[in-house]
């Protein structure tokens, strides 16, 4: 019952919660609770959530893409104004790739209209997967889904974690 | 010639192939021969050809068309008689059967050219009886003479094609699940491979491509409906991608909820991460954090109230005023709580707080 952080020790969990416990007191011992604004509080809730998603984003390396994707994100969006530029890049590259994107499914769709199945894409669901997925936008179908998968399973393990971390914290 | 084959006497399939189209002379020894290869127990499926010859002419069309090894093993159960086989002896003319004698006596051995050579000589003599056997038997030889097995596995591969053309038209529904064994089986007699389509679906390669893709995207479908709570029950693909999408974003919102009430929570002591990793003596804290958690409860008493109505999702557009509020109140709170804890042995509960956490993670 009293076990470290689940079965293994080098899972996804126990990983994630050193990561973010750390960050976590890092955060706090930055700035300590006695202003109370709402702005600061703000301020704050933004750091923190930016830790716990490095932190998941690290505990899972570089092995998914979506993991790439949130670390990217996360390391621009830190860098401020200089990645102005680099930001109207990617979003353009993105751009293009719907427009492929839509190409090909209106092609697949003229030639496998004798199948009567659902056909290649599903057109307005999947476009909001890969908005909320991160990294959702440079991926096919097949690999979306997978990602998916894998990000909701990931996902689960955070709001596990912090659940707990909060619960304990709140006591 | 034939003769000479049968006094060589080895009962190698080759020759009793090749007598088929001569069974209906009426020799003795020929029967004899017959007799005795026909009681040989065929060893490979190249060699099942004898066992058609015992079958009257109806089943062993059905056998061509349902090609079955199994079955033609089990023929061989019934002992032959040659009297019956000499007088109702009907040749059944498929192109279906000719096509796979040709290629049982192509694959038979390298020993058959003389004899197909040799057996030209007599087919002028030996069908007089039925006039029909002529044409299906000179195709044969014809087949056969060449014997490069590139030239003649178009043709046999054109007839097969035919073949499973006119089972299509049948509308063997069912055959859709041994197609691909069939094919697979196919594909290791002759060196095309010949994959069979479902009924009513185009064959060339993008649409194989595409169904292919097609179902490596309903594995992954059914793999995240597993994932998803009550997903499962939901039948139609957009409907499961909806759940999906909404359960990714109930997940999103809870992770910047907890992080909300992280960032308003004070870690009222400051936790030794390092201890909370190493070994634990949990139980020891235990009792002593039984009575510490007495005197914090009663600031807790009069937050209880506000802390009810703490929602896990949902309604979050009106949620953040009075989350700011409670937190705010709280805050006043947490200071006595301090005040209380540093009270204590600080060393003693920083290891207890980081040990029950470790317990509870």
């Amino acid at each position: 019952m009293y076990n470290p952080d689940h079965t293994k020790p080098g899972s996804l969990k126990s990983r994630f919660t050193t990561r973010f416990l750390r960050a976590l007191s890092k955060i706090h011992a930055h700035k300590p609770i006695s202003s109370s604004s709402p702005t600061e509080m703000f301020q704050r809730y933004q750091r923190i959530k930016a830790a716990a998603d490095k932190s998941m984003a690290y505990s899972v390396r570089s092995r998914r893409t979506w993991s790439r994707a949130m670390l990217w994100k996360l390391r621009t969006r830190s860098c401020g104004r200089r990645s102005v530029k680099t930001s109207t890049i990617i979003k353009s590259q993105q751009a293009i790739m719907k427009k492929t994107r839509h190409e090909k499914q209106n092609e697949n769709t003229t030639t496998t209209a004798t199948t009567g199945e659902d056909g290649v894409g599903f057109c307005v669901e999947e476009d909001e997967l890969r908005e909320i997925v991160p990294g959702g936008e440079a991926m096919d179908l097949c690999n979306l889904l997978d990602e998916t998968a894998h990000y909701i399973k990931c996902l689960t393990t955070q709001v596990q974690v912090m659940k707990k971390i909060a619960d304990f914290y709140s006591l | 010639m034939e003769l000479n084959a049968g006094t060589a006497g080895t009962g190698s399939h080759e020759t009793a192939s090749e007598r088929k189209e001569v069974a209906a002379l009426e020799s003795l020894q020929f029967t004899d021969e017959i007799r005795r290869l026909m009681l040989a127990p065929a060893t490979d499926n190249a060699s099942s050809f004898t066992a058609l010859l015992e079958l009257p002419a109806p089943q062993a069309v059905q056998l061509i068309h349902s090609p079955d090894s199994v079955k033609l093993t089990a023929v061989h159960a019934p002992t032959p008689n040659v009297d019956d086989f000499k007088g109702s002896f009907h040749f059944p003319f498929d192109s279906g059967l000719i096509e796979r004698a040709a290629r049982f006596s192509l694959f038979a051995g390298d020993g058959n050219i003389n004899v197909n050579n040799k057996s030209n000589s007599l087919e002028p003599t030996s069908y007089n009886s039925t006039a029909n056997l002529q044409k299906p038997v000179k195709s044969e030889p014809a087949e056969t003479e060449s014997y490069q097995a590139l030239v003649s596995d178009p043709t046999v591969e054109n007839r097969s094609i035919k073949r499973k053309d006119r089972e299509k038209v049948k509308g063997s529904t069912k055959k859709n699940k041994t197609a691909a064994k069939d094919s697979s089986d196919d594909a290791e007699k002759l060196p095309y491979v010949h994959v069979r389509a479902r009924r009513g679906q185009a064959t060339d390669s993008h649409s194989l491509a595409e169904r292919a893709r097609r179902e490596k995207i309903n594995a992954r479908m059914k793999l995240l409906q597993e994932l998803v709570p009550g997903c499962s029950k939901i039948s139609g693909t957009a409907l499961v991608l909806d759940e999906i999408i909404n359960h990714v974003q109930s997940l999103q919102r809870q992770v910047e909820f907890l992080s909300m009430r992280l960032a308003a929570v004070n870690p009222r002591i400051d936790v030794n991460l390092d201890s909370i990793f190493t070994a634990d003596s949990g139980s020891l804290m235990n009792s002593n954090f039984s009575g510490m958690v007495m005197p914090m409860m009663w600031p807790e008493v009069q937050l209880n109230g506000n802390r009810q109505q703490y929602p896990q999702q949902s309604q979050f557009g009106a949620f953040q005023q009075p989350v700011w509020g409670r937190e705010e109140v709280c805050n006043n709170y947490m200071t006595p709580e301090n005040s209380l804890l540093s009270y204590d042995s600080s060393g003693n509960s920083a290891s207890l707080h980081s040990n029950q956490l470790k317990m509870e993670l």
